[in-house]
């Protein structure tokens, strides 16, 4: 044979969700030749013990990873509240005195429920 | 994408000074990070012992796989030596990624082993010949096993860390599944108590050798000075042997069992058990492969790789697919 | 019929519902132990995990088999597994081969082809008798059905992924599995009869007849042999009826390792 065999180690990564429609969520890396059997391999190696709604197997090579150097263009200076609730918070004192309530995450987040009389 | 090299344009001091801040910060080192060659070596040179013990490890137990003597136990222990072959798997991960660098693959990690290049554990060069070893396995060597691994589950290497906290959590079952066996028979018939006790007297002195010499003066060689220093682990072998005999002892003993030392006492003023060390010397004899099965073992390994070999070669893609 | 009870009551529904559910329990745990001697053994670390799971599945599906003739009052799950003689064993001849030349200790020249097609062969005709199962006369029986079906759809598509990689690979896996296809066609027949009370078991409704359940496994192989220009021979039963309780020296050396503990005390608790 052309590699003696030495290609049949191909790096997987596994993820999976837990549920139906949860959030996938890498697992762990395997080794495997192609991916239909790096799918069959995936749930006994890393799941035996916890149930799962999805698995997907994904070539390593097809993860573009950040570096050392990258990673640190993630950093972010604590000085953004206005882009959160948290910069926003004075405007309850504010409807208060108009006499209503601030429409926050809890309010606004419970409008696509169904109303139950 | 043009990024700020910053990190790339450091000096390799600089690099180095940087690194034992992130460890010291409590910071995981991921595989493709900065490393200093000594700390890539020795995580190398443990993970991979680590996981191809696993492996090698599945094999005293594998004999009681088909052997074991009820539907339970047979599931029970086909499960348990599953878990080890998946602690190999994970591990050899781990250690493969680490070894990406020097070109090297799972390939040369099985042919290290059958050279005789990469140890395995001193516990699985030994005979296990009764379910009484099964049991005994489960119950001490995964103990032992348990006490080494949990020391480091807080490893500054987060690979190495997320695969031991997998293990350590089915060790919860292997410790129980052990236990299972061994109270089954040390509340049986006198040979089946007989059983325990005679795997008892033949594991002991391979449990004290487990943890390691407590100092390199012992047998010339120990890394546990440097795994300490990059705090990949916490504990001295003394120290992992000292919490071992604390937990097992009591339970051992309220079984009505006996330890084959008689020197065996704790030293209340030294906080410590005092035991009658093992034979260094036979330890260092069996961990090159000279232990009672050691070739057996190896053998047996070496025939199945080879054996299967076809089956690697008809679906290695002729290009490593991108 | 709903309960041992009511079994107990009818002795001609017992005996073909009790013969039954030896070949079905009798087959799971045999191929099982086979599969456990792999253990350690595979191709691929990856793979020695993936198999043993299926190995302990279909240990659980003998386990569950036993139980409901211990219920029938047959005697004990774990005497019934591992105290029978080979002679009172209803497994087809084909499960109990061993899994190539030496031993699951020493100089395993283990035949991963063989294990593939084997596997393969006999996760397609269970699946075809659960489906049928799951519509048994016998309720406690169609209910496990249920639940074992579960399980098969992995076991499936575990080993037809294998079967179909390796019979279309390069090299000399093609050659290796044609002749491993050739070798279980000669017993497979052994795995698809329902043994010298056939008659009695459709009759009672415990399962459909052998023949409607032969030909639903040959059309599903079509379906994966016809596309890939591979032959599938007939299958026969070369070797005798395990049904019968024909066996080959495979089983007696089997059945001296899976007893070997439970022998040196099978009244103890272990």
């Amino acid at each position: 044979m052309t590699n003696e065999g030495r290609n049949f180690y191909q790096e997987f990564e596994v993820f999976s969700s837990k549920t139906d429609g949860g959030q996938v969520q890498h697992q762990f890396s395997l080794l495997a030749p192609n991916e239909e059997i790096a799918l069959v391999m995936a749930q006994e190696n890393f799941m035996r013990r916890e149930p799962a709604a999805d698995i997907w197997v994904v070539k390593r090579s097809h993860v573009r990873k950040m570096t050392q150097e990258e990673k640190e263009s993630l950093q972010r200076l604590d000085n953004k509240e206005y882009r959160t609730t948290k910069g926003y918070g004075y405007l309850r004192k504010k409807w208060r005195e108009y006499e209503q309530n601030i429409l926050d995450e809890k309010e606004i987040m419970s409008w696509g429920e169904d109303k139950q009389k | 994408m043009s990024m700020t090299l910053s990190y790339d344009r450091l000096s390799e001091e600089e690099k180095h000074r940087r690194f034992l801040d992130r460890i010291e910060k409590g910071e995981k080192i991921e595989a493709d990070d900065w490393m200093p060659d000594d700390y890539r070596q020795t995580l190398i040179k443990l993970i991979s012992m680590h996981g191809i013990s696993e492996i090698m490890g599945a094999l005293p137990e594998k004999e009681w796989v088909p052997k074991a003597p009820s539907l339970r136990r047979k599931l029970g222990i086909m499960a348990k030596v599953q878990d080890e072959m998946g602690h190999g798997q994970l591990l050899l991960r781990v250690a493969e990624d680490l070894m990406k660098p020097y070109g090297k693959t799972r390939e040369e990690i099985m042919q290290d082993l059958f050279r005789g290049d990469l140890k395995f554990h001193n516990v699985f060069h030994m005979p296990a010949p009764t379910w009484g070893d099964a049991g005994l396995i489960g119950w001490l060597v995964d103990g032992a096993a348990i006490i080494t691994q949990t020391n480091m589950l807080k490893a500054s290497y987060g690979p190495y860390a997320r695969a031991l906290k997998r293990i350590c959590a089915e060790e919860v079952f292997h410790a129980q599944h052990g236990e299972a066996i061994i109270l089954a028979l040390a509340e049986g018939t006198d040979a089946q108590r007989a059983m325990i006790q005679d795997a008892i007297d033949r594991w002991w002195e391979s449990l004290l050798m487990f943890f390691g010499p407590a100092t390199s003066t012992t047998t010339g060689t120990s890394k546990q000075d440097i795994t300490i220093k990059y705090k990949i682990r916490t504990k001295t072998n003394e120290q992992l042997r000292q919490d071992f005999l604390d937990k097992y002892i009591p339970r051992v003993l309220s079984l009505g069992l006996t330890i084959p030392d008689e020197t065996l006492r704790y030293d209340k003023t030294e906080e410590k058990w005092v035991y009658k060390q093992p034979d260094w010397s036979e330890f260092k004899n069996i961990v090159r492969n000279n232990g009672p099965k050691s070739k057996d073992r190896l053998n047996l390994r070496i025939n199945a790789y080879e054996n299967n070999a076809w089956v690697r070669e008809a679906l290695s893609p002729d290009e490593a697919v991108v | 019929m709903k309960s041992p009870q009511e079994v107990n009551a009818d002795p001609a529904y017992k005996q073909a519902l009790t013969e039954l559910l030896y070949q079905l329990a009798d087959d799971d745990f045999v191929l099982a132990f086979r599969g456990s001697e792999w253990l350690g053994l595979a191709p691929h670390i990856e793979e020695d995990v993936a198999f043993s799971s299926i190995n302990q599945d279909t240990m659980g599906h003998a386990a569950m088999y036993y139980q409901l003739l211990e219920d029938l009052g047959e005697g004990k799950a774990d005497d019934l597994a591992h105290g029978r003689k080979a002679f009172e064993r209803k497994n087809a001849i084909l499960l109990e081969e061993v899994n190539g030349p030496g031993h699951y200790l020493k100089e395993p020249y283990y035949d991963w082809a063989f294990a593939v097609v084997r596997h393969y062969f006999y996760a397609q005709a269970k699946k075809v008798k659960i489906d049928s199962l799951k519509n048994s006369s016998y309720e406690p029986l169609a209910q496990a059905a249920v639940k074992i079906n579960m399980e098969l759809y992995y076991h499936l598509l575990h080993w037809k992924t294998w079967f179909t990689q390796l019979a279309s690979a390069k090299g000399e896996a093609p050659e290796r599995m044609k002749k491993a296809v050739v070798k279980v066609c000669q017993d497979f027949a052994g795995v698809l009869t329902l043994g010298p009370k056939a008659d009695e078991i459709a009759g009672f409704h415990l399962i459909e007849d052998e023949n409607q359940l032969k030909q639903r496994w040959v059309n599903e192989m079509e379906k994966v042999f016809s596309p890939s220009g591979l032959q599938l021979p007939e299958v026969e039963m070369v070797r005798g009826d395990g049904r019968n309780g024909i066996h080959t020296t495979d089983l007696d050396t089997a059945l001296e390792t899976l007893s070997e503990v439970y022998r040196q005390d099978p009244a103890a608790s272990w």
